[in-house]
């Protein structure tokens, strides 16, 4: 019977996001769209209506605290009710989609689909989707802490409305939240449109696919801090710095599909890999070309410069380590100094010293499991609280399989998960998002938790 | 469980007859005269069995969304409550319905009184009284959160005890206020009044049980639960407490000094969690039904091993003792209602 249930448990969005930032625009969406699914919809101040094929049911937020000794482990009761009593009927839901109120804390919502044994046997808690107003939710960053804990919560984020709003400010938003939360997915939308598979079904946390992190966002802050894209004609092009504060520095130029910010977004991920790699040195003078390298410029000698060899015409995007003013740097071609098509900043944002971030550990070697234990249990009896998503792959000394974990504040959620491949590097990657994290100490806790050989 | 574990000779379960119904069972009652067995599923409809036949001597419209509560009065009145925030009181004979507004978009329970006359039902933070006819004759004043349960004292028709987050308000209807709290900061769900008054049980969200002693107010504490507590049954003589919240059920003896300190009886059958308990009205049997689909008679205090057990053909979400406690109905989550004999 445990079996039989285990294939059918019913798979539940949390929606949440501020007044105004456009969740009743997404279930309105959802809930019209001929999609072929059964959805049911918890949402705040509604009656009991069924929409064809869909149900609304109003639900009340009654949040408490379970008697478990921990202080942070608040649940919502009126969920166990509604959902019970839905779970009950014969003609399930594919889906169920649960708003919250704009000021509302995800935490009890997610913290109930893991406290509650009903809960946790007929559905699976499978994404918190948060909805975030690219116009206003600056404003709403200083005074509401609602706001960034949505943001810190969230495996899906939308960042509606963003026809609103310049292109650079959505990049600077952008990189602020991907700076709060590391692990999210985030879009942009435009009257929260976007594909529904992109916000149902995700797996958030599905043990089997949100933990295979992607490693390029356990390192939020990039290893570069500018990119320029140019559009080039086959030819020789000369890349000149004045003297500047850095006696070196790395720089790679890619090939881009065209001078679209998707493209740059997609060479973006290419260069993190490529930066986190050895680095290949060029002295002045010597070129370098587009390709999938990264190049370490020697500017010891003060003014210099480097050429760049392209055999094909067409866009480039370019990856400085530092910023090209710095070293009053420019890309010149036969007729003199070449402006970018498109520029894009990627240093972290000091103006904003966000309380809410993201620290990501990855590190090869076994873990020893005593040490390990510890040393979490400690980290979760002292800061949970603050600690509002974690998930990670651990290599555990002594086992052949991957371990997987997550949780939510205190609550932790882990299991063996397949072997180690054969040749496959047995590496430790986790991410904690929280409010005052300290990013040395987690490293330094997690580094001496390591098994010695 | 091996068949030569089961106490031989005991006692029995049969199978009188078997009905279908279109969706989960969610509550079941016997009429006092114990001819007829109403019985609520989750989609809504109301079936009226003929509890020696198993014919459907009527089907009423019910809850749109669900009927979540049934209870029969003296007269062969029965009253239920559903998901359409509604109470209603129905004619049987006729199947013609009165509706009452039940104060909110769904009412979790109703009740009549010991004697007949009245009628209480929860909604969401408040519990409402009606007289038979269907006036309304009170309602309480806000409970701190959603009344997760409201039961009359054994015996009274003035006296009405609720739980809620927070504890339990213990009511004489006429006053907007209780007339004394029970304090405790957790999520009840749901409350047994021993027979005798002397005992106020509840069932907790935090896998704990919590007793009441009424005179002096002093409480006590049970630990060490699998899951959630819904699974509360007193046996008539209000000595033993029977509790689910796990695989096992856990029995406590409140006679002599009480459970305080004690080791409570455990009974072992079932192979998942245990959804429904009921005490014979008179008798000492207690029957339990769970997640594995099974069906158990016991006799605690007697013996820790079943008296019968009997497989059904899907979880078990409720069941009821006939008024003669000689049949037992089960309701389960496939919709289906066995009638039992019990010897």
């Amino acid at each position: 019977m445990t079996e039989a249930l285990e294939g059918s448990r019913v798979p539940v969005t949390v929606l949440t996001g501020f007044l105004g930032s456009g969740k009743t625009t997404l279930l309105n969406r959802i809930l019209t769209e001929h999609h072929g699914k059964r959805i049911a919809v918890i949402e705040n101040e509604f009656g009991e209506v069924g929409v064809d094929q869909e149900l609304v049911i109003g639900a009340d937020e009654e949040v408490f605290e379970m008697n478990n000794g921990c202080i942070c482990c608040t649940v919502r009761g009126d969920l166990i009710r509604i959902l019970g009593n839905l779970m009950k009927r014969r003609d399930r839901f594919d889906y169920i989609m649960i708003e919250t109120t704009g000021m509302a804390d995800p935490g009890p919502v997610a913290q109930t689909f893991f406290m509650d044994d009903e809960m946790r046997e007929k559905m699976t808690l499978d994404s918190v989707t948060t909805l975030v107003d690219a116009k206003h939710v600056s404003q709403h960053f200083d005074d509401s802490p609602e706001v960034t804990e949505q943001i810190a919560f969230a495996d899906v984020i939308l960042l509606n409305k963003v026809d609103l709003v310049e292109e650079s400010e959505v990049d600077k938003l952008e990189a602020r939240i991907r700076n709060m939360n590391a692990a999210a997915k985030i879009y942009r939308t435009k009257d929260a449109v976007l594909e529904l598979d992109k916000v149902l079904d995700v797996g958030g946390f599905n043990l089997d696919r949100a933990l295979d992190i992607d490693p390029k966002f356990m390192e939020p802050e990039y290893p570069f801090e500018w990119a320029g894209v140019y559009e080039l004609e086959a030819g020789s092009y000369e890349f000149a710095f004045e003297e500047g504060p850095d006696p070196a520095m790395k720089a790679a130029i890619l090939p881009v599909a065209n001078t679209d910010s998707v493209e740059l977004d997609l060479a973006r991920d290419r260069a993190v890999l490529l930066f986190s790699g050895e680095a290949h040195p060029v002295e002045a003078g010597k070129s370098i070309v587009p390709e999938a390298k990264v190049y370490e410029l020697d500017l010891s000698g003060g003014k210099a410069a480097f050429g760049i060899e392209v055999s094909e015409a067409g866009a480039y995007a370019l990856f400085t380590e530092h910023y090209p003013e710095e070293f009053e740097a420019e890309v010149r071609g036969s007729d003199g100094s070449l402006s970018p098509v498109m520029e894009r900043e990627y240093a972290p944002d000091h103006e904003h010293d966000d309380e809410v971030t993201s620290v990501g550990i990855t590190t090869p070697g076994d873990l020893d499991v005593t040490k390990f234990n510890a040393w979490l249990g400690d980290i979760l009896q002292n800061q949970g609280p603050d600690i509002f998503r974690m998930k990670g792959v651990l290599s555990l000394q002594g086992e052949d399989t991957r371990f997987v974990f997550q949780g939510v504040h205190m609550l932790f959620d882990g299991r063996p998960d397949r072997p180690w491949k054969e040749g496959e590097e047995r590496t430790n990657s986790l991410i904690f998002i929280g409010r005052n994290l300290d990013r040395e100490e987690l490293n330094k806790g997690f580094e001496a938790c390591l098994a010695t050989k | 469980m091996p068949r030569d574990k089961v106490a031989a000779k005991a006692g029995g379960l049969g199978t009188l007859w078997r009905a279908s119904l279109d969706d989960y069972v969610n509550d079941l009652a016997w009429s006092s005269d114990g001819r007829t067995v109403a019985a609520a599923d989750v989609s809504g409809p109301i079936s009226i069995f003929d509890a020696s036949t198993g014919e459907v001597s009527r089907r009423l419209s019910g809850h749109g969304f669900g009927t979540t509560s049934l209870s029969w009065n003296n007269r062969g009145i029965l009253a239920s409550a559903g998901q359409d925030g509604k109470v209603r009181l129905w004619d049987v004979g006729s199947g013609e319905g009165k509706e009452l507004d039940g104060g909110s978009q769904w009412v979790e329970k109703v009740a009549f009184s010991p004697d007949g006359k009245f009628i209480v039902s929860s909604a969401a933070k408040r519990i409402r009284m009606w007289k038979r006819s269907g006036e309304l004759l009170w309602e309480s004043g806000d409970h701190g959160s959603t009344v997760s349960d409201v039961e009359w004292k054994p015996g009274s028709s003035r006296d009405l005890v609720s739980s809620a987050y927070g504890g339990l308000s213990l009511w004489k209807p006429g006053s907007p206020k209780p007339t004394r709290r029970f304090e405790w900061q957790g999520s009840t769900l749901k409350v047994a009044w021993s027979p005798n008054g002397k005992y106020i049980a509840i069932g907790d969200q935090d896998s704990t049980v919590h007793f009441w002693i009424v005179s002096h107010g002093m409480d006590l504490q049970m630990w060490g639960y699998a899951t959630k507590v819904r699974e509360l049954a007193w046996d008539s003589a209000s000595r033993y407490l029977a509790t689910g919240g796990g695989e096992a059920i856990t029995v406590w003896d409140c006679g002599g000094k009480g459970p305080e300190g004690s080791r409570p009886l455990t009974l072992e059958a079932h192979t998942e969690f245990v959804n429904a308990l009921a005490y014979q009205r008179r008798g000492n049997h207690l029957l339990s039904g769970g997640n594995d689909g099974l069906a158990a008679l016991w006799e605690p205090g007697r013996t820790e091993s079943p008296l019968a057990l009997s497989p059904l053909e899907s979880a078990v979400s409720t069941l009821a003792f006939s008024p003669d406690d000689r049949k037992a109905a089960v309701g389960c989550e496939d919709g289906s209602v066995w009638m039992m004999e019990v010897s």
